[in-house]
């Protein structure tokens, strides 16, 4: 008998309007406990918007969204989830240990002190920690970042482009990171347009085209090559029915 | 309330690591008081009259520049974004962003104060000890609604104007008060309208801080 896993993001018919403009259109799919699942599709296809309702940081128009079985912008879970975008959450002119003691405090942290100076040596940047955050290089602050999501011990990521504006260093890096905590049985919900990366550290994929899913599947056994063919094929169509 | 201090000594930080705000604000102060101190040569009474619209703008104007720079920082790298994403209640968030920025004017207000009584040769009196609450009041009209009001303008381009557009209204009744008692301080003259508008203060206080707390959650939300 197949154990059924408890489903961590349940989205159902989810659609967003700003005024004329639809962002989401009927958006439906579900994500595992302990699944990195990740979501391609270009600029403008509803990416960021989807992942702002996850977050609870924006409502539907219509359609129901839960997480961890409850409405999101109920806040009841916000301890659970994390953000990580291409942005950095963090302040320049604090230094690094100062961000992770002010975001420690909103987050009610447990132990901050010690839970600090644990995650500043988890990413590498313990001796860095008395250095304003402005003079580190991008590559530091996505890692410093990193350290900022992961000091509450959330359960679930929300990734919105993260690599973007990496160097191949730096991202490789932040894949080595994101690893370690597929490792720990995290749920992680990634968004990108590169193929490569997503492919790579995804257990399950989504495709959203014309603020729509036109692909949902196993990321197991599937290559690169395969992928981006039925990317863009399904892009090519999208735009054909236009 | 540790999410209100956390806000309050994290501004403050980056206040004194950068003094980016109290440069710019006591720059403009100084000037303020300087130009209009070699503009009107006119007799002490009529300076009486004038000099309490002169502190206000100086108040306010160096005011404006610390709330824009105190948003700014929360914009730069998508902060109010992740303030909003955190567990913390939007409301004590506001009251964070809300006390840090009264605190820093209320200060910078007190430290130009002496320079304003330098400047425009003012007597002192036990009256002139009304300058504090007045400016307290005031200042907490003013950055109640500024606060919030920062925190829309924030997801415009045009933050500044925007700012202003929206503030100056709305601050009005706060303003005209608050030069009137401090007017009325000044002179030395406590007249029966001054208890009544000192009231009119406190309540205008109390009502926009409160509207300001309850809608901030929807004014962060996206």
């Amino acid at each position: 008998m197949i154990e059924q896993v408890p489903a961590v993001i349940t989205a159902e018919k989810l659609r967003k309007e700003f005024g004329r403009v639809v962002a989401l259109r009927g958006v439906s799919f579900q994500v595992p406990a302990s699944t990195f699942f990740t979501i391609f599709g270009r600029n403008g296809a509803g990416k960021s918007t989807l992942l702002s309702i996850i977050s609870g940081m924006a409502a539907a128009s219509s359609g129901v969204i839960r997480v961890f079985g409850e409405d999101p912008a109920a806040r009841t879970q916000r301890h659970r989830l994390s953000v990580i975008s291409h942005e950095s959450f963090l302040y320049d002119n604090l230094t690094a240990l100062e961000n992770l003691e002010f975001y420690g405090k909103l987050y009610s942290v447990q132990d901050l002190k010690e839970r600090t100076h644990h995650v500043l040596r988890q990413v590498g940047l313990h001796h860095r920690r008395f250095d304003l955050v402005r003079t580190f290089s991008r590559g530091m602050l996505q890692r410093l970042t990193i350290a900022r999501a992961i000091l509450h011990n959330p359960d679930l990521f929300l990734l919105d482009e993260p690599f973007t504006g990496l160097d191949q260093h730096a991202t490789e890096m932040l894949i080595g990171l994101l690893e370690t905590l597929k490792a720990q049985g995290k749920t992680i919900l990634l968004t990108t347009h590169d193929l490569h990366i997503g492919l790579r550290l995804s257990d399950q994929y989504m495709i959203l085209e014309r603020q729509q899913v036109v692909e949902t599947g196993s990321a197991s056994g599937l290559t690169e090559d395969a992928l981006r063919e039925k990317y863009f094929s399904l892009i090519s169509s999208g735009e054909a029915g236009q | 309330m540790s999410v209100i201090w956390a806000i309050i000594r994290k501004d403050f930080q980056m206040e004194f690591r950068t003094k980016d705000s109290v440069t710019a604000m006591w720059i403009f102060s100084l000037l303020i008081f300087v130009i209009f101190n070699f503009t009107f040569e006119v007799s002490r009474l009529l300076m009486l009259q004038i000099s309490p619209g002169l502190l206000w703008v100086a108040f306010i104007f160096s005011g404006m520049l610390g709330l824009n720079r105190s948003f700014q920082v929360e914009k730069e790298n998508g902060n109010l974004r992740s303030l909003a994403l955190t567990p913390a209640d939007p409301g004590l968030i506001y009251f964070g962003k809300f006390f840090s920025t009264t605190l820093f004017t209320l200060i910078f207000e007190a430290l130009i104060f002496p320079l304003f009584i330098i400047f425009y040769d003012i007597h002192l009196s036990l009256l002139t000890l009304w300058i504090i609450p007045i400016a307290i009041l005031g200042t907490i009209g003013f950055t109640s609604l500024g606060t919030i009001l920062s925190a829309v303008a924030i997801h415009t381009k045009q933050q500044q104007i925007l700012l202003s557009l929206l503030l100056w209204p709305m601050i009005t009744p706060i303003i005209i008060w608050s030069v009137k008692t401090t007017g009325d301080v000044l002179a030395g003259d406590l007249s029966t309208a001054f208890q009544p508008v000192i009231i009119r203060m406190i309540v205008f206080d109390v009502i926009f801080t409160t509207i300001s707390y309850l809608l901030f959650e929807y004014v962060v939300q996206e």
